[in-house]
């Protein structure tokens, strides 16, 4: 009797044991708006791809909430000189397939990186990483460069030894590192149906063990359509989405099953105004009136439903060149009075074009601009189109005023005047998208300086005064900073892990 | 021998309407925006995308790319859809299952609907109720479908909330593959709002239809013949006048499923009822070209097969039919 | 044929008729004077503000008198906007029947009178498009034109696009009555003496065929009109028909629909309710009419 007992107390026991480790394992049921494309974190320079890479891989070092760095597979690092950074590599730190990471692995990813077509613009400042020893390595740029830590975000070191002889990277071909991954990541992935799910599980050896994530295993299903997406999350069907679609923004924030986690984005959404094809436009006055027409305040609030935060600048809080002296401006009487200064009391008739579906409230935001712009006496043409259509539009410079939004690849303000403020070079690549051919030879300058100076304050400077000076000329029309949404229910607590880049830390992840 | 050559003749035809809608569908893309936008990131340079472009093929002659396309498309590979990055031939038919069980919803709704109204408002033109039937139809047609839908929708969900407002709900997947709303009552509920919509616009068709042929059949002196043996009533009604109703019906309804399709794409739109037509207007929005082509090539297929097997029908059963004095 | 009086006698003797013609003339009434009595200019930028958008009716807590029937999206008084959609609902319903008319006529005419193997060709090509469905031929054109001819070009000519396609895609009605009645004409004497006479078939189809014809045409006109008005709703509710800033009652529609979730419900019903009276006026109207002047014609029967 109670040889009985005590066996069935210690199966009992053990049944108990058992349910609370099945009871600890955290699954998280996500959706993204798509899958990722390929495994392959050199193939393809995309949000989607980051995001996957943050899961499977780990970078030398990461952005922090309030854009600074942390280290991950560099535990630390210092600047030798002028070109060179070292970084110190943690020890001990293990590959899916079971290899441990060094010195060679970084510098392996490094090269691959360079050859890469999406991710070689980004190193082209950059001479060579040297192997010091097994975990150290220096990056080397071929002059002073102050944004190697910035860069160094997109070293995700891979497992060389893995990929040895299988490396190459196709665009959506049928390459090894597109179907499979070794990295040093949170997450393995143990089943891909491509399109349809993919399931994760949490990688037992992961080397950071003062990480507070809980979640065991993942299973991701992309949804592409908006509403389906958002029905599955307020149904119980996943437990996370993201990007949540503005139209919902204001429901799901009302649902008390479910949190909405809100920031003010990086992405500042503009408009151009082409100089080339407007005369008036190489006045500034014409240009200061069409920025003091337009009611970003009132877009951002009626149209973006405080989902947005009005823009004077493109930098936003944060970054070196934020100026906050320099607000959103908007005065009809002021911008009637320039035109009438400028010549153009009569007014002006031109042609906006506008993508309507890659902004968030893109078209509408364009509409009520041109419906501003009538008010002082500027007859404005507008068509909206769907985004494969607008971006070749776009490249010819088919209209007169157009919209861009534009998202820092390096979380730094040079990135921005870079490509829409510095003179068009089609050699250099300056200004590619810069469609308004806003010229201005102190803003290149200085542009130009920030990316050779390393230290900060004298970076800060420079950069603060090419907002100051765009400011002053109106060199575009600042509308609005997009927010980022995510959701997830109650117990979910995503707020503690996404950022500003868009890169949800899921390895960090908590759940209730 | 004759429905040999007939199932020729049409296999002929539809061939043909194919192929002039895969040439139409084929030459839009030249219109289209860059399939190489969705490809790459935004800072690669200029010089590498057209080195893209040669490799994908992109920079041939037309023809050249029409017949690899052609090719493909004989194979059922169709391109890949550029928002969904699969298959664009996949991506429609797993939305067809969608389709289908809304077109059923709404099939079983009006069907078991129009008939006995339709055949009540034919035995009795003159009382109220036939009247009121008749009126209401007006209505029923005055009224565009995606209103009706509309405000189904804004009093049953969003102002009383008793049904959802959008999508499909809970589906449970048959063991060929099939994920069917009809097992599940949150499925269930979710095809109550669009059926009826759907439903709503073929009844007052059906209705009218019925009546008119069932009054043209009891006119005929088939039926007057079947009065003068001293059949009952119902026998006249129900079985022979009902019965040779049918087969106009039949036949003028199937004509009716290019307007079945365009009504399907309303509702799905308005209840983003994740079917082919909501599909397909979400590819014209986001100018996905192979998904546009795909889903004109599929619609084309599916109208090209169902008005053959009406013709079929009808000219198998229309000799049969040939009531002495009626107007065939 | 009824003449004149006995037509208005019968008019007059019914309340339904009389009804439907007082809605249809107001709301036509309402469209043409729109430019001077609607209270804002929809389509002036200088009169809107985003500020005042999203506004509810006048008689609800946060509405003004300003915008009776409250404000859309951008701004826009709801009640400016449906007279002036109502008049380009109108507009294009009117331009479609015209196009269909005359090429089902034209094209009647010569397959009746002329017979033989154009007669087949050209009714099999009508059977097709018929069972086509002009809702989804239309949606595929206009699919197709707006990708092929890119958003600009689609933006401004999308009015005459609107009554092409529907014009072109409605022909075969006309073609099949007019044809019926051609057929019927042909059988009678007179036919045969300007036959005799010597007189070109184009000259006989045309002034003596024709006038004998005009009746059942007349009376499905008032039908497809209404019919043209649905279609271009339906379509621009699509997001294929009139662009955002010059807006019919389909587009209104749309542009509103999204707000029914967020609790803006005037920017869809009111123009909804415009519609639904005009298209259910006219229909009865055209009832009326085919069952004074030609009770064959029930649409049943086709």
């Amino acid at each position: 009797m109670k040889f009985f007992r005590s066996i069935t107390g210690a199966a009992v026991l053990a049944a108990v044991l058992a349910g609370a480790g099945i009871a600890d394992a955290k699954t998280l049921k996500m959706a993204y708006d798509a899958d990722p494309v390929s495994l392959d974190p050199h193939e393809q320079l995309s949000g989607g791809t980051l995001q996957l890479s943050h899961m499977l891989f780990d970078p030398l070092v990461r952005w922090t909430k309030d854009l600074g760095f942390e280290g991950r597979i560099a535990k630390s690092w210092e600047r030798l000189d002028d070109v060179t950074v070292r970084f110190h590599l943690r020890q001990g730190v293990k590959f899916h397939s079971g290899n441990t990471l060094t010195a060679k692995d970084v510098k392996w990813t490094f090269d691959r990186l360079r050859t890469s077509p999406d991710f070689k613009g980004i190193f082209l400042p950059f001479k060579d990483m040297k192997i010091i020893d097994d975990h150290t390595v220096d990056l080397v740029t071929d002059g002073p460069f102050p944004l190697v830590l910035h860069d160094a975000t997109y070293i995700f070191p891979m497992d060389s030894k893995f990929y040895e002889g299988k490396a190459e990277i196709t665009k959506h071909g049928d390459s090894f590192a597109s179907q499979h991954a070794s990295g040093t990541g949170p997450f393995v992935i143990t089943s891909r149906e491509q399109g349809v799910r993919v399931e994760f599980t949490r990688f037992k050896d992961y080397w950071d063990k003062s990480s507070p994530g809980n979640v065991d295993k993942i299973i991701f299903t992309p949804i592409a359509e908006d509403p389906t997406r958002v029905a599955a999350l307020l149904s119980g069907d996943v437990d996370f989405i993201a990007p949540v679609p503005p139209t919902d923004l204001e429901r799901i924030d009302a649902d008390p099953n479910v949190d909405l986690v809100t920031m003010t984005g990086t992405r500042i959404i503009t408009l151009q105004m082409n100089q080339n094809r407007v005369e008036a436009f190489k006045d500034p006055k014409v240009r200061l009136a069409i920025v003091y027409a337009i009611n970003n305040a009132g877009i951002a609030k009626k149209i973006m439903k405080g989902f947005g935060t009005a823009a004077g600048q493109m930098s936003p809080e944060g970054y070196l060149g934020y100026n906050e002296k320099l607000t959103p401006r908007f005065d009809l009487a002021k911008a009637q009075a320039l035109m009438k200064e400028a010549g153009y009391g009569d007014g002006l008739s031109i042609s906006m074009m506008c993508p309507n579906n890659r902004y968030v409230n893109d078209a509408k935001i364009c509409e009520a601009a041109a419906n501003m712009l009538a008010k002082i006496k500027i007859k404005v043409d507008l068509t909206t189109m769907p985004k494969a259509q607008y971006w070749p539009k776009f490249d010819e410079r088919a209209a007169d005023i157009m919209m861009i939004g534009w998202h820092s690849d390096t979380e730094d303000s040079a990135n921005f005047y870079e490509f829409l403020s510095m003179t068009p070079n089609k050699d250099s690549g300056r200004g590619q998208y810069n469609s308004g051919n806003y010229s201005n030879a102190e803003v290149d300058r200085l542009t130009e300086a920030s990316l050779l100076e390393t230290d900060d304050a004298k970076r800060a400077e420079m950069l603060r005064k090419v907002e100051q000076i765009m400011y002053d000329e109106a060199a575009f029309v600042p509308l609005h900073w997009q927010d980022l949404s995510w959701a997830a229910r109650k117990g979910v607590n995503i707020e503690a892990v996404v950022n500003v880049q868009n890169f949800p830390y899921l390895g960090d992840l908590v759940i209730k | 021998m004759h429905i040999l050559a007939f199932l020729i003749r049409r296999s002929a035809q539809a061939v043909i309407v194919m192929l002039v809608i895969s040439v139409i569908g084929f030459s839009i893309q030249d219109q289209l925006g860059d399939p190489l936008r969705e490809l790459v990131g935004q800072s690669v340079s200029e010089a590498e995308r057209d080195a893209m472009r040669d490799r994908m093929g992109l920079n041939d002659p037309f023809w050249v790319q029409y017949f690899r396309f052609l090719g493909n498309a004989v194979h059922g590979d169709l391109g890949n859809s550029y928002f969904f990055k699969k298959p664009a031939l996949d991506v429609i038919l797993a939305k067809f299952p969608a389709t289908f069980e809304l077109v059923i919803g709404a099939t079983l709704i009006f069907v078991s609907i129009s008939i006995p109204a339709g055949v009540y408002c034919a035995i009795n033109p003159r009382s109220l109720l036939a009247r009121a039937i008749m009126g209401g139809s007006i209505i029923g047609i005055s009224v565009p479908i995606f209103l009706t839908a509309i405000f189904l929708i804004w009093i049953f969900a969003v102002e009383l909330g008793w049904m959802p407002s959008y999508g499909r709900g809970e589906t449970v997947t048959l063991p060929w593959g099939w994920p069917t709303g009809f097992l599940t009552r949150d499925g269930l509920a979710h095809l109550v709002l669009p059926s009826i919509s759907l439903a709503s616009i073929m009844l007052p068709l059906f209705v009218r239809l019925i009546r008119a042929e069932m009054m043209e059949t009891l006119g005929t002196e088939y039926v007057r013949f079947a009065w003068a043996k001293g059949l009952t009533a119902r026998r006249v009604w129900f079985v022979h006048a009902f019965r040779n109703t049918l087969l106009p019906v039949v036949t003028v309804g199937g004509m009716q499923i290019g307007t079945l399709i365009a009504y399907t794409i309303l509702t799905e739109t308005v209840f983003q009822w994740p079917g082919m037509g909501f599909l397909f207007l979400e590819a014209v929005n986001r100018v996905d070209t192979p998904l546009i082509i795909a889903y004109i090539i599929v619609v084309g297929l599916i109208f090209v097969v169902v008005n053959t097997i009406v013709d079929l029908v009808y000219t198998l059963i229309n000799p049969m039919v040939k009531l002495p004095g009626a107007q065939g | 044929m009824l003449s004149l009086s006995a037509f208005t006698r019968r008019f007059l003797a019914d309340p339904t008729a009389i009804g439907a013609f007082i809605v249809v003339a107001a709301l036509v009434a309402m469209a043409v004077l729109a430019p001077w009595i609607a209270p804002h200019d929809p389509y002036d930028p200088l009169q809107i503000d985003i500020m005042d958008s999203e506004m509810p009716p006048s008689w609800m807590p946060g509405g003004e008198e300003r915008f009776l029937l409250g404000t859309d999206p951008q701004g826009r008084g709801v009640l400016s906007t449906i007279m002036h959609g109502t008049g380009i609902s109108l507009l294009i319903g009117i331009g479609a029947v015209i196009v269909q008319a005359f090429i089902g006529v034209s094209l009647g005419l010569i397959s009746g009178y002329r017979g033989g193997w154009i007669d087949s060709f050209l009714m099999r090509l009508a059977d097709i498009q018929m069972s086509l469905s002009t809702l989804m031929l239309a949606i595929i054109s206009l699919a197709v034109f707006s990708a092929a001819f890119g958003p600009e070009a689609y933006a401004q000519y999308a009015i005459f696009f609107l009554i092409l396609v529907i014009g072109v895609a409605e022909w075969p009605r006309y073609a099949r009555t007019v044809r019926a009645s051609v057929l019927a004409e042909k059988k009678k004497e007179y036919v045969d003496a300007a036959r005799i006479i010597g007189l070109a078939p184009r000259i006989i189809m045309r002034r003596h065929i024709l006038p004998n014809t005009l009746t059942p045409v007349l009376v499905i006109s008032t039908i497809q009109v209404a019919e043209a008005i649905v279609t271009e709703a339906a379509l621009s509710f699509l997001g294929l028909g009139m662009p955002v800033n010059r807006p019919s009652l389909g587009s209104l529609i749309r542009s509103g629909f999204e707000f029914i979730f967020s609790g803006s419900w005037w920017i869809t019903l009111f123009p909804a309710i415009v519609l639904i009276l005009l298209i259910l006026s006219i229909n009865l109207l055209g009832d009326w009419l085919r069952d004074t002047l030609n009770p064959k014609l029930r649409r049943g029967e086709d």
